[in-house]
């Protein structure tokens, strides 16, 4: 039962942080595939601050804010180009906070990692508070869903899909196309961040390893495969794909081959991402087009 | 004084070898317009590669090694074009460029499958250092630099004095215009492949002989090439090639400000500069020849 809890917290944080990279990728069209330096800005920057002695709440709301203001810092010159460039600078932008975060340390103890990051004061430790962290989780998920939603609906997220499928049309229609693509940048660097402390305040401990491009490729999947430029898509894509982590490990695999099964795994992801691009580049929840 | 003309020899030995790598991704992008991020698993194939043709049942020495394990790299290169790209090359950008990343996730992971995670090398007696007038050059590297003089000079010719390289570049200029010419597409398109494939795995098994083998030595020298890629200005072949000398002297150069920890910062974040001040490239100026 603890189990499962866990596995649906996993599976919620991950459901933000696809919904924040959903916003950037669906429905404005960036490639950012460096999505994950967001999630660990917010995870460092919340971690640093409760360590230091700060609330919780107010280290997550900080890390938010950092994640949202490197995330507008990086937008006003990566946005200057398309498409691919774009891809890359993100990507290099990725490999440039993991490097940050491993080599300054006197700020993030370098590769041994935070330990020791305390939970949110009413939320007691271990085990005992795994169901006050999961209402939590769902509280936050709902929050950021409905945020979302609103703005996807709203006049602001038609436009970002105007963006998305010809910058030209929303430059003739007198829409400021790098101010939008900046905009859906920062909100979605801030969600990353909320994703990133929650992460971080779960798990308790957190080290450069944990922000590398697997995982961007992870929440890219969930994203591809659930749909992108939908509100549902994200959140389906990363329950399924958590909950496909965790079943691989009750399959009983020889100890001989458990050093297979990570990058057998990895794989399976790579291999899934091509073949949805080939066959079904919508994911299992198509954006419905008018 | 001669440490720092020590480091600009290191430089200019690192930068040949990226030079070789941003050639065939500048290739790429001339004619089919879009960044393959699979490129950097071409050249951590083609360096592993090399490793069975060395060991039983084949014991071959590395330089007949080399020419099976470049083989093998050529049609990887290919497979990728006939299975994946050939079919959503006139879809969606996002949707090609979500397929190469996957595709790089599945080509690296595989690497990791069968060879396993951990450093490895070719396990070559290490050569004697030379020393002329306090510089130090291995015999490693010389051949290495030769290697890279060869394949290049190659390349230059392949493209100013043969048929198919001229149709190349004819392509490149532009694509549409080529082909009412009556230039075979396809025969361009298969020439560019097996180039850029050929010295992305050439590329690899030099790094490889004076460095070690890694499964992350794709993504991380895909970043550095395109770094000297975007120097040179985007599809420009010369300009990749100074793109790539240049990064591996600033990169040897900044050791000796910055801390080792940082020397892959140096080209990333050299990419970000160079998009915020000059997107069309410092050797744009060059251009023409393409």
């Amino acid at each position: 039962m603890d189990y499962l809890i866990h596995t649906l917290i996993v599976a919620l944080i991950f459901s933000i942080f696809s919904i924040s990279l959903n916003l950037e990728l669906g429905y404005t069209g960036l490639y950012n595939f460096g999505h994950v330096a967001f999630f660990g800005i917010g995870a460092y920057t919340s971690s640093l601050m409760s360590l230091a002695g700060l609330p919780v709440t107010l280290g997550m709301a900080c890390g938010m804010a950092v994640a949202g203001g490197v995330g507008a810092l990086l937008a006003i010159p990566a946005l200057r180009l398309s498409g691919d460039y774009f891809g890359i600078a993100t990507l290099a932008f990725g490999e440039m906070v993991r490097l940050f975060f491993l080599n300054e340390r006197w700020l993030t103890k370098g590769p041994m990692g935070l330990p020791g990051i305390p939970r949110p004061f009413y939320i007691e430790e271990g085990v005992a508070g795994l169901p006050l962290f999961l209402v939590l989780c769902f509280l936050l998920t709902l929050a950021v869903y409905v945020t979302v939603h609103y703005l996807t609906t709203a006049p602001f997220g038609r436009a970002l899909k105007v963006v998305r499928e010809d910058e030209y049309v929303a430059q003739a229609l007198g829409k400021d196309v790098l101010s939008l693509k900046i905009r859906s940048m920062t909100v979605g660097s801030i969600l990353a961040g909320l994703a990133g402390g929650l992460w971080a305040h779960y798990i308790t401990y957190i080290s450069p390893g944990d922000f590398t491009l697997n995982e961007t490729i992870l929440v890219l999947l969930c994203v591809v495969l659930g749909g992108r430029g939908t509100n549902w898509g994200p959140i389906l894509g990363a329950f399924v794909i958590i909950f496909f982590q965790e079943f691989l490990r009750f399959l009983p695999i020889p100890a001989d081959f458990g050093r297979l099964v990570a990058p057998l795994q990895g794989m399976i992801y790579g291999g899934v991402l091509v073949f949805l691009m080939l066959k079904r580049p919508g994911g299992l929840l198509p954006e419905y087009r008018v | 004084m001669t440490y720092y003309v020590q480091l600009i020899l290191n430089g200019v030995i690192a930068g040949s070898i990226y030079a070789l790598f941003a050639v065939g991704l500048t290739m790429v992008y001339g004619v089919f317009r879009f960044i393959n991020f699979a490129h950097g698993e071409l050249i951590a194939w083609g360096a592993y590669l090399v490793l069975p043709f060395m060991h039983i049942p084949f014991s071959l020495p590395i330089y007949y090694a080399a020419l099976p394990a470049l083989v093998v790299t050529v049609a990887i290169g290919l497979a990728q074009d006939r299975y994946v790209y050939r079919h959503l090359r006139h879809g969606n950008r996002i949707t090609l460029l979500i397929a190469s990343i996957g595709l790089s996730y599945l080509l690296r992971n595989g690497i990791r499958l069968i060879w396993g995670s951990d450093l490895m090398t070719y396990g070559l007696e290490p050569t004697r250092g030379l020393t002329f007038a306090g510089l130090s050059i291995t015999l490693t590297q010389i051949s290495m630099m030769a290697a890279a003089v060869l394949f290049l000079g190659i390349l230059f010719l392949i493209l100013t004095r043969t048929m198919i390289g001229k149709c190349l570049r004819a392509a490149a200029d532009n694509m549409e215009l080529a082909d009412i010419m009556g230039i075979s597409m396809k025969k361009v398109g298969l020439t560019v492949w097996v180039l850029a494939s050929v010295f992305a795995g050439v590329g690899g098994i030099l790094l490889a002989l004076d460095t070690n083998l890694e499964p992350m030595m794709g993504l991380i020298n895909l970043i550095k090439a395109f770094a000297a890629v975007l120097l040179g200005g985007a599809g420009n072949v010369w300009g990749a090639l100074l793109g790539g000398l240049f990064i591996g002297i600033a990169e040897n150069l900044g050791v000796a400000f910055l801390s080792p920890g940082y020397k892959d910062f140096i080209s990333f974040s050299l990419i970000i500069l160079l998009l915020l001040f000059r997107p069309k490239g410092i050797f744009g100026i060059l251009g023409g020849v393409r």
